[in-house]
């Protein structure tokens, strides 16, 4: 049987009246690097701890390996996890925290030391092995957590937002440990994560969740481009939506009747239906396009090379626009202009509302 | 600016240092002080010698009231904390914290009532023709010598310091990190097994400040001993009533008392120093 690594079958979780995660399909094949990704509140962290162990599903299946997990104990399981406050074990150094998880599998001391030292060696923290981990730094504590969940050699390793806590550097370095991590490992990552830029920087597929269920499974590209819900749209990158009724629909294009007039975009969907069109910001010129709208500039914001500019169309409608700022001068930008936005047709994301 | 702020934060530090000074040191001070007068002629004389020192410290009866209310206060806290652990687990791991709560106010409501009465009411129940024994012979067994045994003694001490130990414990268990509990069940750790891996170690300052405080109040109480176990063997405390009333002599009664100090200043210290150790960093 060539089932994948993690399969979830309907896989509700109800606290009390409280809805978790509800309706969750979701497979992840091995050696495969997903994020689980949303608000909070989500289910995000739901769902990681059911894969653990630590909460059991209401209803549906959990399989892993080709096992159903639903009724297999937390400490049964080979499901280690990073935690967001990484609950390392203060009364127990580094080599040891390292160490625990084969001192419950029973391997004897010398084998327990020699493995928990290869580790931590190759997170570069083997001079810290015999320093209590309150000692540590951030980043020093962070490879102690990893090491300690990686010293079993799980299949499947769990992370819970494991960077949240670190410096901005630090977390772009750990993030380039975690993903050279797991290519030399083959292992499957699922990592749960409330940040775009961790999920997308690291991630093979994206799961996004809202409100306990999942709206949408793929690449990062994928979700990134193609959103396939109002939420991703609105929740992934900087995207400009803007909602209408389908007034035309011709071999793999419609026109979207919207409140700034008719525009047309690839797709298939039934004349008469809810439908928005989205723009991302980056696919956003000023100047014009195949489509345009008439916009007044709100404000700016600067975060390096890129600009993202927050203006507002007649009907109140926000658009935002992103360009380079070494082009910026040559745009007239200033807050109160008015100026034309346009897209080309191709670049336009056709969502068909109630999908 | 400096100093003026050193004489305002001393305005508000004086009154808990004379308050020290008055009734701690003060007379901890004059119980040393009384440990090397003489007593002549029914009156105490103050001078300095070592004669009550030297009377006391070559007795036998007085080393082997040492070591008897050692090992009695040593069982005490043993038993207390063995005693209140499944209790305090239950208290911290099972219950809401409502009930938790509850049970903690519960368990404050003894220290309401005297001591004393507490322990005389024992007598009723340990008695020879008291409750338990009834109900021992009803199945034929017994009657049992309770009163005036060690066993009497212990269960005094119990009466004084168990609920103490269970609040405490139960406060230490209930503030343990649950994701430390978790992140050892996701890593393989049973859940019985958490307590060795993680409860005792996680909770060892409360644990050992519970026990340290059950050894202290045992090891001081003369009330146990006394009406439960009967002075015999007697226990340091006896012994300073015991050589206050014969002959006034205060001076080897302050000879005990400083041996008694001077015993739990080594074991408070000791416990405090393991309770607070943490882990070796080079």
């Amino acid at each position: 049987m060539t089932e994948p690594l993690v399969v979830l079958e309907k896989v509700e979780k109800r606290f009390d009246d409280f809805v978790a995660v509800t309706g969750a399909d979701l497979t992840i094949g091995e050696g495969e690097f997903v994020a689980i990704m949303g608000p909070s509140g989500c289910g995000k962290t739901t769902t990681l701890r059911m894969l653990a162990g630590l909460d059991a599903p209401t209803s549906g299946e959990i399989r892993i390996a080709g096992k159903v997990m639903n009724a297999v104990a937390a400490h049964e399981r080979d499901t280690p996890m990073v935690w967001q406050s990484l609950a390392l074990f203060p009364f127990l150094n580094a080599r040891e925290n390292v160490e625990f998880g084969l001192k419950m599998r029973g391997v004897d001391a010398a084998e327990r030391k020699t493995r928990a030292m290869n580790w931590l060696e190759r997170m570069e923290i083997a001079e810290f092995a015999e320093r209590n981990v309150e000692t540590l730094s951030g980043g020093q504590r962070q490879r102690v957590a990893l090491a300690r969940a990686l010293v079993t050699e799980p299949q499947l390793l769990l992370l819970d937002e494991p960077l949240s806590a670190l410096d901005a550097h630090l977390v772009i370095r750990m993030q380039s440990v975690l993903t050279k991590l797991q290519r030399e490992l083959g292992i499957t990552f699922v990592y749960v994560t409330h940040s775009q830029s961790e999920a997308f920087a690291m991630a093979d597929r994206v799961v996004i969740m809202s409100r306990g269920e999942i709206a949408q499974v793929g690449t990062p590209r994928e979700v990134y481009r193609a959103p396939a819900t109002r939420f991703v749209a609105e929740f992934v990158g900087r995207n400009n939506i803007l909602p209408g009724k389908v007034a035309a629909a011709m071999g793999g294009s419609v026109t979207v009747e919207t409140a700034l007039g008719a525009f047309a975009v690839p797709g298939e969907a039934a004349v008469g239906a809810d439908a928005s069109i989205v723009v991302s910001a980056d696919m956003m010129q000023v100047g014009g396009g195949e489509n345009t709208i008439e916009a007044t500039v709100i404000s700016e914001e600067f975060v390096g090379s890129i600009v993202t500019a927050f203006l507002e169309a007649k009907d109140g409608t926000e658009l935002k626009v992103q360009v380079q700022e070494r082009v910026l001068a040559d745009l007239d930008l200033t807050a109160g202009s008015t100026v034309t936005l346009g897209w080309a047709t191709k670049d336009g994301h056709l969502l068909v509302e109630g999908t | 600016m400096r100093s003026r702020l050193n004489l305002y934060a001393l305005t508000f530090r004086l009154p808990i240092i004379v308050w020290q000074a008055l009734f701690f040191i003060g007379p901890l001070i004059f119980v040393v002080a009384m440990s090397f007068f003489v007593v002549k002629n029914y009156r105490m004389v103050e001078t300095f010698e070592l004669e009550s020192w030297a009377k006391m410290v070559s007795r036998d009866y007085v080393w082997s009231a040492y070591r008897y209310t050692l090992l009695m206060a040593g069982s005490a806290a043993a038993l207390a904390t063995l005693l209140a652990f499944p209790a305090a687990w239950f208290l911290a791991f099972r219950c809401s914290a409502r009930t938790r709560q509850l049970v903690i106010l519960f368990l404050i409501i003894p220290f309401f009532t005297s001591y004393l009465v507490r322990t005389f009411s024992w007598y009723t129940i340990l008695a020879e023709a008291g409750v338990l024994n009834g109900a021992f012979g009803l199945f034929g067994l017994g009657p049992y010598k309770m009163l005036n045994t060690a066993f009497g003694t212990l269960t005094g001490y119990l009466t004084l310091v168990l609920p103490l130990v269970l609040i405490l414990q139960t406060v230490t268990m209930a503030n343990i990190d649950d994701r430390l509990i978790q992140a050892a069940r996701n890593l393989g750790c049973s859940p019985a097994r958490t307590i060795r891996t993680v409860i005792l170690p996680a909770g060892k300052t409360g644990f050992v400040i519970a026990a340290l405080f059950a050894f202290i109040l045992s090891f001081g109480d003369f009330v146990a001993p006394f009406y439960l176990g009967g002075s015999n063997p007697p226990t340091m405390p006896i012994l300073i009533i015991d050589t206050t009333k014969a002959g006034q002599q205060w001076p080897r009664a302050a000879v005990v008392a400083v041996m008694m100090m001077l015993t739990l200043f080594v074991i408070a210290f000791s416990a405090i120093m393991y309770a607070y150790r943490k882990r070796a960093s080079r």
